[in-house]
């Protein structure tokens, strides 16, 4: 009774605050028994990410899942980076029937809204138990509350990186002009950039944007921040960096060598080679920049600027198709190697879970359902389409036909809609790049035969003349990276503890802020910039809160049995 | 209409001490006896108490959480109860003192600016003689008020750029600076930059409510007043203005009670990473440092301290105007 008092009264009161409305979730159907074992039945589910292409089944690969399995999902997506919306859902209680909360898990736990999966899976699972095998210590949730409340579906199991689409990007222009030159260090890669900008101050009538960044908003981490770490031979911790011995963390703008990154970007600004415009820029004027082949590297992630290269790869002029970026391994020197392909093992991480608003019959089924996603006719089903439709099995092996890989690359959005290829991917457990199945045939369509076609005429020239294959090849192995026993700590679910959060939010703060100060100072005010920042980052209750992950690592390490 | 108020028969303040529980009950018959007059109009006023209730005194009820360090999903007498520990959280984060600064300085030069503008715009409007060209001034300079936030910080924001926005090219083309200046990433600068965009997009808006209220200055003043002799301006010195006093002194009251709620769109899409000590406002940080992180009972306190922060302005003001102008909303 109570609790039904508080469950209105919240989202009234939070309403105040933030002038948001709660808007409920779904709700299930309470068909009669029959039919949730067996007959049609509708889960509504929430997913923390965007997706524009969901058609709501209506899709030819969802109208073979709802045929199979007799389950339609009723599916809501959030709205960018949105994490207000699982905070209401706690807060009036209101919960969709399955949600993918991404780094909400902890929230939901708290409140008491997920259903612990252990003994389902172990009962009704049988994919699912044989995909996670060994890994199943991953799913766990804390060293405390060894529940399994989220199946991991972010991240394939098995996944292999066929193709690198971080490290630092240089235009293949700039690489064919002098000459495909080695690049391995920060010098040798400003050296490319400056010798270019010499010779060609402009690009089509246009001023040349020797290097800019993306750093609006969160992307600050992936353009600016990360790169510290991953230029002075670290694998990304998140904003950590973790002792491998000692398991104790500190944040890693707090390693001298990452000072002298920053001092670097200083130092370019100083020069004239950074953007001016790098901290004030929005991420659409960055792709607008982008688009027109005016920049000459950037430091980023392919998946951030593909939009905008994909306009330079589409271009009718052949220098302008040659505009597009080649991705290199550099460091700070010779003595740091890049940490990007590190095996981490099977990271768990986001993925799907199960709440308390379905009944216990209705838990099995939406388990069975995840188990049929999961099962090799689920997955070739999701991941390659139809057969006959959008593949071929030809003497054993599945083909893509070329008509439709051409529609793949040319429409992407057209064809996911229609299709339905890929749209049901990270809704269950899957399998990665580079795994086969039974028939000796990969589950995923990236492949390294299918990745090597994909390339543009330009790429597959700069990266024969690197002698290289994919832009992986120029990166240091994963067999030269020793592993992690932790797996990768930004994957990791935060620690609720306000200690922690508000500590952190209080540190994302002074970070973003002081950064690009630092970086703009004039070189002598540079150290003082620096150190000041450095001062505030040792402030008691950072430190603590750098306690608190610390013990969080010790506690995964122990609930995974990989310490030494 | 007659006044509802069941203070309405006894209008004496006066009224001594010693009288009051005569005074009481015959409140109470002429209460009774009222409603019972007025029924109809009592039962058509109904739903609107009801409605106001529900929705804006209910509510209320939220703010125990303030109170309690609040977690979703268990029952209220299951809640912890911490009594002002957020608050006192509250008042020693450097962040939220930032916060309120920010808020209000850009609120009060809102304010100022927002309100100055608009009524001279709309006594200059007034002035116009052409209808034509005065309907399509003003359809002009109401329509960015029509257009999102979101469009209005792209504008700004490609306007002050420094690669080829109009502002900068501008200066340079006359020769006033020798390079482009870094309008964005200057964080003294972004309060100004921010009450500009305002009175760009709502000057036009804002103007509407004035015209109109010069619509229905009687005429004949001004025929009065231009057989004086009086000129143009001193027209509208002494009878527009007076004539649409009433209007600003209520319109000002009420932005005194919005004072702390600024929203934050502007904020949120004008600033970056560099300006954020500048940017940062009270709903941002509610939302940053209150809902994002699930700490739902923080966000109360804040809310709390704003909604009594602005009941506090609202009343002096109102005091304050009713005593020298006799003007007042209550």
């Amino acid at each position: 009774m109570a609790s039904k008092r508080t469950k209105w009264v919240a989202p009234v009161a939070l309403a105040s605050i933030v002038g948001l409305t709660a808007c409920g979730g779904g709700s299930s159907d309470n068909s009669a028994a029959a039919d949730t074992e067996s007959g049609p039945i509708t889960f509504s589910l929430f997913s923390a990410d965007t997706n524009p292409n969901w058609t709501g089944m209506k899709d030819e690969v969802g109208q073979v899942i709802t045929e199979k399995t007799g389950v339609t999902l009723d599916s809501e997506f959030a709205i960018g980076g949105d994490t207000q919306k699982v905070s209401l859902m706690i807060a009036s209680g209101d919960y969709p029937d399955l949600i993918m909360p991404k780094g909400d898990t902890s929230k939901l736990v708290e409140a008491g809204a997920l259903v612990d999966l252990t003994s389902l899976i172990d009962q009704y699972a049988p994919n699912i138990k044989k995909m996670f095998a060994d890994d199943m210590n991953r799913l766990k949730y804390s060293k405390e509350d060894q529940s399994i409340y989220v199946i991991p579906t972010y991240n394939g199991v098995g996944q292999t990186s066929f193709d690198a689409g971080g490290g630092f990007e240089l235009q293949l222009e700039v690489l064919k002009e002098l000459g495909y030159p080695e690049i391995r260090t920060l010098e040798d890669y400003e050296n490319a950039i400056k010798e270019y900008y010499a010779k060609h101050p402009t690009i089509n009538g246009q001023p040349t944007i020797p290097m800019t960044l993306n750093a609006d908003d969160w992307k600050i981490m992936i353009g600016v921040t990360n790169p510290a770490f991953l230029a002075t031979g670290l694998p990304d911790n998140g904003e950590f960096y973790i002792n491998p011995e000692t398991f104790e963390v500190q944040l890693h703008y707090k390693r001298p060598e990452e000072k002298e990154y920053f001092r670097w970007l200083n130092k370019m600004y100083n020069e004239g080679l950074l953007d001016k415009e790098t901290f004030t820029q929005k991420d659409d004027q960055y792709k607008a920049k982008i688009s027109s082949g005016r920049v000459l590297g950037t430091i980023n992630q392919e998946w951030d600027y593909s939009e905008a290269e994909n306009v330079l790869k589409n271009s009718s002029d052949e220098t302008m198709q040659n505009r597009i970026f080649g991705h290199f391994p550099v460091t700070l020197s010779e003595e740091y190697k890049d940490h990007s392909f590190m095996d981490v093992g099977f990271p768990g991480g986001y993925g799907i879970a199960l709440t308390t608003n379905l009944s216990e019959a209705e838990q099995i089924r939406a388990i069975k359902f995840l188990d049929w996603m999961a099962s090799d006719e689920g997955q070739i089903l999701t991941q390659w389409g139809i057969e006959g439709k959008h593949y071929n099995v030809e003497d054993g092996k599945r083909v893509i036909p070329q008509e439709v890989q051409d529609r793949k690359t040319k429409d992407s959005a057209g064809f996911a809609k229609e299709t339905g290829i890929g749209q049901y991917t990270t809704m269950a457990p899957h399998y990665g790049d580079g795994v086969k199945d039974s028939t000796g045939n990969y589950y995923t369509t990236n492949f390294p035969e299918q990745i090597q076609a994909a390339y543009t005429q330009p790429e597959k020239d700069a990266l024969k003349e690197y002698g290289a294959e994919t832009w992986k090849d120029l990166f240091p192995q994963p067999e030269e990276l020793g592993t992690s026993p932790w797996g990768a700590a930004f994957n990791m679910p935060a620690p609720s503890d306000p200690a922690y959060t508000v500590a952190f939010q209080k540190q994302t703060d002074i970070v973003r802020k002081r950064i690009p100060e630092a970086i703009l100072a004039t070189p002598d005010k540079f150290d003082a910039v620096y150190d000041g920042m450095l001062q505030e980052l040792n402030a008691p209750d950072i430190v603590k809160m750098e306690e608190i992950f610390s013990q969080q690592v010790k506690d995964t390490v122990e609930l995974w049995g990989t310490g030494k | 209409m007659r006044t509802l108020t069941p203070g309405g028969t006894s209008k004496n303040p006066d009224t001594p001490a010693a009288d009051s529980n005569a005074g009481k009950r015959f409140k109470k018959q002429g209460f009774w006896r009222t409603a019972l007059q007025q029924r109809y109009l009592y039962l058509m006023s109904l739903p609107f108490v009801i409605w106001a209730f529900v929705f804006s005194y209910l509510p209320l009820w939220g703010w125990t959480m303030a109170f309690q360090d609040f977690k979703p999903g268990r029952g209220f007498f299951e809640q912890e109860w911490v009594g002002f520990e957020h608050f006192v959280q509250l008042f020693q984060d450097d962040r939220f003192y930032l916060a309120l600064r920010n808020t209000l300085a850009m609120s009060v030069l809102g304010l100022l600016v927002g309100f100055v503008i608009p009524i001279i715009f709309a006594m200059l409007l007034n002035e116009l003689r052409g209808m034509i060209f005065k309907r399509f001034v003003q359809t002009v300079s109401y329509l960015p008020h029509f257009v999102s936030w979101v469009v209005v910080a792209g504008l700004v924001t490609k306007m002050l750029s420094t690669q080829g926005g109009a502002i900068n090219d501008l200066l340079l083309g006359l020769h006033l600076i020798n390079e482009p200046i870094q309008f964005m990433a200057k964080g003294e600068w972004f309060w100004y930059i921010v009450t500009a965009s305002d009175v760009w997009k709502e000057m036009g808006w804002n103007t509407i409510i004035y015209l109109a209220a010069i619509t229905g200055i009687d005429p004949e003043l001004y025929e009065a007043s231009r057989v004086d002799g009086a000129s143009r301006y001193r027209q509208m010195w002494h009878i527009t203005l007076p004539g649409i006093r009433t209007t600003i002194s209520v319109l000002f009251i009420m932005q005194i009670g919005h004072l702390l709620q600024i929203g934050f769109e502007k904020q949120f899409l004008l600033g970056n990473n560099l300006v954020q000590e500048y940017s940062q406002v009270l709903e941002l940080y509610a939302l940053q440092y209150g809902l994002q992180m699930g700490r739902f009972s923080y966000g109360t306190a804040i809310s709390i301290f704003n909604s009594v922060v602005s009941v506090i302005l609202l009343f002096t003001v109102n005091g304050i105007f009713k005593r020298i102008s006799k003007e007042s909303i209550m």
